[in-house]
């Protein structure tokens, strides 16, 4: 649940970038002939309006409508008693409130005369939003855009890459603290709790696991302004025999992720550790862009052939189901290079050594 | 009549605990959607959760679920199957046993689901948060059932959900000792110089010791210009300051909140006469609960108490409307506001705050979790109503 920190800072995030970013999309659609982006987001997931803007969906629904030329508008569900604070916190100037999106798209682009709107990654919206802009439009043409904007968020620029090491400290250190000796499953989580979102981060996720032998699984991912962090560590592993596998494991797949390769590298990298793992374990090796760790990468349509590109930042994770029904998982955020991968949240496992 | 939550209450409801209560609540709900699909016509329900709103999948399964996209299958009859993109899931889905089977699902290929589906020949199914299913996951069943119907659930389970049996009560109970400790912990904290996001990282570390799965916050520091709450700023307290929040943890599921404010030193006039206009706005809605009243009841009760001072305007749409909303395994469930004739029955539970701005001392922030009861309603937590004040770090 979104309900830490929102800044809008120049000094970490200069205004000509944000206005870069959205001039190379508004590029993008003058080039494919689309007159105007509507870009979906929610609660849960709205990294591609906050790319843009940084703008927080901090509840409910949003849409960001990024014309081919001129300013964006935020369409949203919420109040307009937030808007002073959306604008405080964004690049916005305009932002409409209303009770459905249609209505909004209608009043924003009804009086204009009908062109091509696209929808940013359409696939992911909720099918009914789809049917409603398309209502709302009589006589338009609606294309469907995957990519629009997650794709450009692929590689980080320098001011992003600052901030995400900046976050990858913070969220490495509080799952190692989280593992500290005979802490309860809840004490473990309030641990991350209070360093996380006392640094300022945006949002946390914090998820205890039971495995084998009295280990137990931790697993954050953290977000600081709009960027994603993720760590994975094993408490109480001292004498367990497939937790130093499993590190094994992650420590040959991050070695591994350098720039072309892909998720099968990852995969044959781990297999040698991964194959003394106990029988029956089922082992994955994945890796999932920091740009799509609000949803696990769940909603990313890749395949193990996918090469991982130079300057990008992922989370390399290494997770087990047991036969028995248990689950762990080991991983480490870690930038991208020609010459390999540099472990953002690693620092602490590091210093240990 | 209004009744106040005691330690005898909460002690009871540990009676709704163990493998034979939770059973008999599993039971109690297959019938209550059952008894719904039939009168719905439905052949099976699917339960679908996007992230943000699980509260379906958690009404079948019993089980926190992260999946970025989860689902519970419920036929007529038959075995409950549940699905989740993240297989960290598996386990604890598993281990609660109240679905018979949980696998993965690639949202791209979900075939393990509509292949599942196919097997029930279904004509018409209900899918509960249909508005939100994703474009990609609505053609996937389309094209795997081409000659079923597919109808929206969602009213059908929210209003299966509205009412809280002993064994919901016993969880919400539970979920109100944490709102009491996580306000504590908000007073605690509060003191000149800190600012506003590190108040919540303190309250979130406390609740969360104590067992919160999650939680819903809003803030807003400073003085009688607050027009409203927002995610937590870097502004920094300073005496005088009136610190509002909504704080809503959840606890084996089930979310309920507490809307309090606190000053950072002495409160004023001002802050004084706006804590007593709101106090009693919400008892005014406290005293409008029976079994049978509307929303709109219990927010036109509310609302008259600012028409009767001469505050009627900031009941509006330029300010806020909603003088509350219902709580369970969501915690935004329908709204107390007037226009809604949604009937409030005995056990339902919902939160009363009447909060908006004023000129008096800005947005006040002031609510009471309740349970409706036979006869009017139960407040489910203990913390007082009062304006909260904090000395630390202000000179006398």
């Amino acid at each position: 649940m979104k309900r830490g920190l929102v800044v809008l800072d120049p000094a970490e995030v200069p205004a000509d970038e944000w206005q870069a970013r959205t001039a190379a999309v508004q590029a993008d659609l003058a080039a494919q002939g689309v007159d105007v982006a509507l870009v979906y987001g929610d609660v849960f997931a709205s990294d591609d309006i906050a790319h843009l803007t940084n703008l927080c969906i901090y509840w409910n629904e949003g849409m960001l409508a990024v014309p081919a030329s001129g300013e964006t508008v935020f369409l949203t569900k919420l109040s307009p008693r937030v808007h002073p604070w959306m604008r405080r916190i964004s690049t916005v100037e305009r932002i409409e409130s209303g009770r459905s999106f249609g209505a909004l798209v209608t009043k924003l682009l009804g009086e204009r005369p009908a062109g091509t709107v696209g929808l940013a990654d359409a696939a992911r919206w909720p099918a009914a939003i789809v049917d409603e802009v398309r209502a709302a439009l009589p006589g338009w043409q609606v294309r469907e855009l995957p990519g629009l904007v997650g794709d450009r968020r692929a590689v980080v620029s320098e001011h992003e890459l600052a901030l995400l090491r900046t976050g990858a400290e913070v969220v490495g250190r509080a799952a190692h603290e989280a593992c500290g000796a005979g802490l309860t499953p809840f004490a473990r989580t309030a641990a991350v709790e209070r360093i996380v979102r006392g640094a300022g981060f945006l949002d946390v996720q914090t998820n205890t696991t039971r495995a084998p032998d009295g280990v137990v699984g931790v697993q954050v991912t953290g977000q600081y302004r709009t960027g994603w962090l993720h760590a994975a560590r094993l408490a109480d592993a001292e004498d367990s025999a497939w937790a130093g596998t499993l590190r094994a494991a992650l420590d040959a797949a991050v070695d591994a992720a350098r720039a072309g390769a892909t998720g099968e590298t990852l995969a044959e990298a781990a297999a040698p550790a991964l194959a003394k793992l106990p029988e029956g374990t089922d082992a994955q090796v994945r890796w999932v862009n920091q740009t799509d760790l609000a949803s696990a990468g769940e909603y990313r349509r890749r395949a193990a052939s996918d090469p991982l590109p130079a300057g990008a930042v992922v989370a390399v994770t290494v997770d087990v189901l047991f036969a028995a029904g248990d689950y762990a998982a080991l991983a480490d955020t870690v930038l991208v290079t020609e010459g390999g991968a540099r472990n953002l949240t690693g620092t602490h496992e590091e210093a240990a050594k | 009549m209004t009744t106040v939550s005691d330690a005898a209450t909460s002690a009871s409801a540990t009676a709704s605990d163990g493998p034979e209560a939770d059973a008999a609540e599993r039971t109690l709900r297959h019938g209550k959607v059952r008894a719904a699909m039939a009168e719905n016509g439905l052949d099976a329900v699917l339960a679908y959760g996007p992230g943000w709103r699980r509260e379906n999948v958690r009404y079948f399964a019993d089980a926190r679920v992260t999946g970025s996209s989860s689902f519970v299958l419920f036929p007529a009859s038959g075995e409950v199957a549940a699905f989740s993109t993240r297989r960290s899931d598996l386990p604890e889905l598993r281990r609660r046993g109240w679905v018979d089977s949980a696998d993965t699902l690639d949202v791209w290929d979900p075939a393990p689901l509509t292949d599942r589906l196919r097997d029930l020949r279904p004509r018409r199914i209900g899918v509960a948060h249909y508005e939100l299913l994703p474009a990609m996951l609505a053609e996937a069943l389309r094209t795997a059932l081409p000659g079923t119907e597919f109808v929206s659930a969602t009213s059908l389970l929210d209003g299966v959900r509205m009412v809280k049996s002993d064994w919901e009560l016993a969880r919400m109970r539970r979920s109100a000792a944490v709102c009491a400790a996580g306000w504590d912990a908000f007073v605690d904290v509060l003191e000149p110089g800190l600012p506003e996001y590190r108040i919540v990282a303190e309250v979130e570390a406390r609740i969360k010791e104590l067992g919160a799965e999650d939680n819903f916050m809003l803030i807003a520091s400073g003085k009688d210009e607050v027009r409203g709450m927002t995610a937590p700023t870097p502004r920094v307290l300073q005496a005088g300051d009136m610190v509002r929040t909504e704080l809503t943890p959840q606890m084996d599921g089930y979310w309920l909140q507490i809307c309090r404010s606190a000053v950072v030193g002495k409160p004023s006039e001002g802050q004084y006469r706006s804590f007593d206009l709101f106090n009693e706005a919400v008892e005014a809605g406290m005293a409008a609960v029976r079994p049978g009243v509307t929303a709109h009841d219990v927010a036109k009760a509310q609302n008259d108490v600012f028409r009767a001072h001469g505050y009627g305007e900031y009941c509006t749409s330029q300010y806020t409307r909603v003088r509350g909303h219902g709580h369970g395994l969501h915690l935004d469930e329908t709204p107390i506001i007037e226009g809604n004739e949604t009937v409030l029955p005995e056990n339902a539970v919902f939160i009363i705050h009447p909060n908006t701005f004023t000129p008096l001392a800005g947005y006040h922030v002031l609510g009471d979790p309740v349970r409706v009861t036979a006869d009017g309603c139960e407040v489910l937590i203990s913390t007082e109503r009062k304006l909260f004040h904090s000395e630390k770090g202000v000179s006398a």
